[in-house]
């Protein structure tokens, strides 16, 4: 018994540090980022995966379970991406509040521009690692970043009335930043404009949809399928029928399959970092974005 | 002649590994009509169906299968008529492990169910049939129905979701093929501590296949169930960022009978047994994740430990002289630890250690106590997943078992195991 009142005590404890603000849970880095735009200093943000791994793959380890306990709200950026690991962890949290359903469980996805949805009559897992709601990897898009925002105002205005206000006005200026930014990214981008680049997995999609930047090619045979010799024969002929000069992609890739076309073209392998806090500057949202313009902007030496 | 087959199966898993790659240079073609996504399944639960196939070959003379039977302090119960109800051997050749059919769905706001038939050839089991609470306050959930005993790390796990083709001998040699798996209910309790922590108190009716056995037998009490009392404690005291360390205690201790057949002077007498079996143990998970793709450069290591103590009481008997209320007692142990490490993109390898009965001593009524030997086994495996719904292993064992009066026998085992999963994309535990 004694045992116990010291576990409940040390318990009090831990929940007295995060008293009064708001505990929000976000499955990836950079929705932890927009949400920490909104939300200011009226909440503590916690991201389950820290940039500087995939989340598709993530377990559902015990720390993960601990961090959902006493989440007042649960962002996932859904379209399955965390199909492998959210319900065990929620499960497992024991945490009501936050199950699919309740007001303290938000899927970022509702209100994107989506793309790649498969036609759900054509859809079979021969086609690889394909996501039957569509590609999930919609942040790398400024823009769904925007209704990102809004979404997580409206629903923390929800959780917490009193100050609905900032949380909104919170929301719409992270939206006028990105706006501005988004010229600022055009004119950056300017020369790739209607140029054609190789992405290592189909994580870029909507980066390169808003920017007009052309994706001839995947490294990837198939999502989720590492590059095979074959496959690569067909990057190289593509980069060259194409005139492609970058290969982009994520630091957890292996850059051997690159450094292969590389050898045998005149591309060169830009890597960037999809999730803000996989790289020191990369430190919010807006400078993971001038991070990766900068990447693929940078002239080669 | 097994040469020709184990070459033929190995030929067999190459060609599947090639067609991986082989595949991966086909275009997305000739695409089938499908309409199994989440907008069409409105209320469906989620289903599944796991196919596990593995071809196996060993060279013992009298079969490995019926030798664990005879594995010294293990072996020996003679179960009168169920003797082949839960026949798991392996044979050589060619075997086929239940199609695993899963329906999981969340019943409504209060409870999440899932049930899983186990098919085989020769008919359907209720292998797992539960519904567990999802809105009980203070960090308590409760579960009820047929499921997976959650002590330990891997008695929990599907035989699918193990790291290696076979399970630990200890786990085989005490619980039986199925491990724990029983009807009955669990409360569990997740601390409000800073860390993991997380208690778990099981009751089950009491009808495993090995360790509690209740016998149809008139010389017998009937004992009520249920019959058996499980608890266990799940602890992952660091936060590390890419790895996970997790530790676990566990005790149980239920109801249990055996009949013993005995041959004295040409004339066959029964012996029959009723009071407690109980175990309890330790577990320990490390798992590391190198966040490169592919689970590469990922790493586990696990490592459990199983101590049995049984006390039972000679109940009836029809020999002469039979020294009625006189005790059986036996206390066996074993453990085992294994790793496995991402060599390569969807490439894994992994190393088994196991050993049973380093504690073996068995005391039947009015003789001397027994001691007897342990047994090891060890273990290499290789497996390939071309994606996530699809893995193919190779799998060699070599291992010296106990046989008592029998002496030892050394047996090498290998395995070729084919898995796929159709259907709903499935979320694992930690």
């Amino acid at each position: 018994m004694l045992k116990k009142t010291g576990i409940l005590f040390l318990a009090l404890a831990a929940s007295a540090v995060s008293f009064g603000k708001l505990n929000v849970v976000t499955t990836t880095s950079d929705l932890g980022s927009i949400a920490e735009s909104v939300g200011g200093d009226l909440i503590k943000v916690q991201s389950i995966a820290t940039g500087k791994q995939d989340p598709h793959h993530l377990q559902a380890r015990p720390k993960y379970i601990i961090m959902a306990r006493n989440a007042d709200l649960w962002i996932r950026t859904g379209m399955e991406l965390e199909i492998g690991w959210e319900m065990p962890v929620i499960d497992g949290s024991r945490n009501r509040k936050i199950r699919p359903g309740q007001l303290g469980h938000l899927d970022a996805s509702t209100h994107i521009h989506k793309l790649e949805v498969p036609d759900a009559r054509m859809l079979t897992r021969a086609m690889g690692d394909v996501h039957a709601a569509g590609n999930p990897h919609y942040l790398t898009d400024p823009e769904n970043a925007r209704h990102v925002a809004a979404d997580i105002a409206d629903r923390l205005a929800r959780l917490d009335p009193k100050n609905a206000d900032t949380y909104r006005k919170n929301a719409a200026a992270f939206s006028d930043k990105i706006e501005k930014k988004m010229a600022v990214w055009k004119q950056k981008l300017e020369p790739l404009k209607g140029k054609s680049i190789v992405t290592y997995h189909k994580s870029w999609i909507y980066f390169c949809d808003q920017f007009g930047i052309n994706i001839a090619i995947e490294l990837e045979p198939k999502p989720g399928v590492p590059p095979s010799p074959a496959h690569l024969t067909r990057v190289i002929q593509t980069v060259e029928t194409d005139d492609i000069e970058i290969i982009l992609q994520e630091p957890w890739y292996s850059t051997k399959a690159a450094e292969k076309v590389v050898g045998k073209t005149g591309t060169r392998i830009v890597t960037a970092p999809i999730f803000t806090g996989s790289d020191p500057e990369a430190g919010d949202y807006i400078a993971l974005i001038d991070l990766i313009v900068k990447r693929l902007t940078e002239q080669p030496e | 002649m097994n040469y020709l087959n184990s070459s033929a199966m190995f030929v067999a898993g190459t060609l599947l590994i090639c067609n991986a790659s082989a595949q991966d240079a086909a275009v997305s073609s000739g695409i089938t009509f499908n309409d199994s996504t989440g907008a069409l399944r409105a209320f469906n639960p989620a289903v599944s169906a796991t196919i596990d196939m593995f071809y196996y070959n060993e060279n013992s003379d009298e079969g490995l299968s019926h030798m664990k039977e005879e594995v010294a302090g293990f072996g020996g119960h003679s179960h009168d008529e169920d003797e082949h109800d839960h026949d798991h051997g392996y044979e050589n050749g060619f075997n086929l492990r239940h199609l695993e059919l899963t329906f999981y769905a969340e019943v409504d706001n209060y409870f999440r169910a899932q049930a899983i038939a186990a098919i085989s050839e020769e008919g359907a089991e209720m292998e797992e049939a539960w519904a567990e609470t999802t809105g009980l306050p203070w960090g308590l959930q409760a579960k009820a129905g047929k499921f997976f005993s959650n002590f330990g790390y891997i008695n929990a796990q599907h035989s699918h979701q193990w790291d290696f083709t076979d399970q630990p001998l200890i786990y085989e040699l005490t619980l039986g093929s199925h491990g724990l798996n029983d009807k009955g209910v669990q409360v569990s309790w997740l601390a409000p501590t800073p860390f993991y922590l997380l208690f778990g108190a099981e009751v089950f009716q009491g009808d495993n296949e090995n360790m509690y056995v209740q016998e149809e037998a008139d010389e017998l009490p009937e004992n009520d169930g249920p019959r058996l009392g499980v608890g266990w404690v799940k602890i992952a005291p660091f936060q590390f960022d890419n790895s996970e360390l997790q530790f676990g205690l566990f005790g149980a201790s239920g109801s249990h009978q055996e009949i013993h057949e005995e041959e004295v002077g040409g004339i066959d007498y029964d012996y029959f047994y009723d009071g407690d079996n109980m175990f309890f143990g330790g577990d320990v998970v490390y798992k590391y994740s190198s966040g490169k793709a592919y689970g590469q450069g990922d790493a586990v290591v696990q490592a459990e430990y199983f101590y049995r103590d049984k006390d039972l009481d000679l109940k009836d008997s029809d020999a002469p002289g039979a020294p009625i209320g006189s005790a059986l007692t036996g206390a066996q142990d074993g453990y085992y630890i294994q790793g496995t490490y991402g060599f390569l993109p969807r490439w894994r390898a992994g190393l088994r250690w196991d050993q049973v009965g380093l504690t073996n001593e068995e005391q039947e009524p009015g003789e001397a106590k027994e001691e007897f030997g342990d047994s090891w086994r060890a273990s290499a495996m290789v497996d390939f997943r071309p994606s996530e719904f699809s893995q193919i292993r190779f799998q060699v064992n070599n291992g010296d078992y106990d046989l008592g009066d029998e002496g030892t026998e050394n047996v090498w085992e290998a395995f070729v195991q084919l898995t796929f999963s159709l259907g709903a994309h499935g979320a694992h535990s930690f």
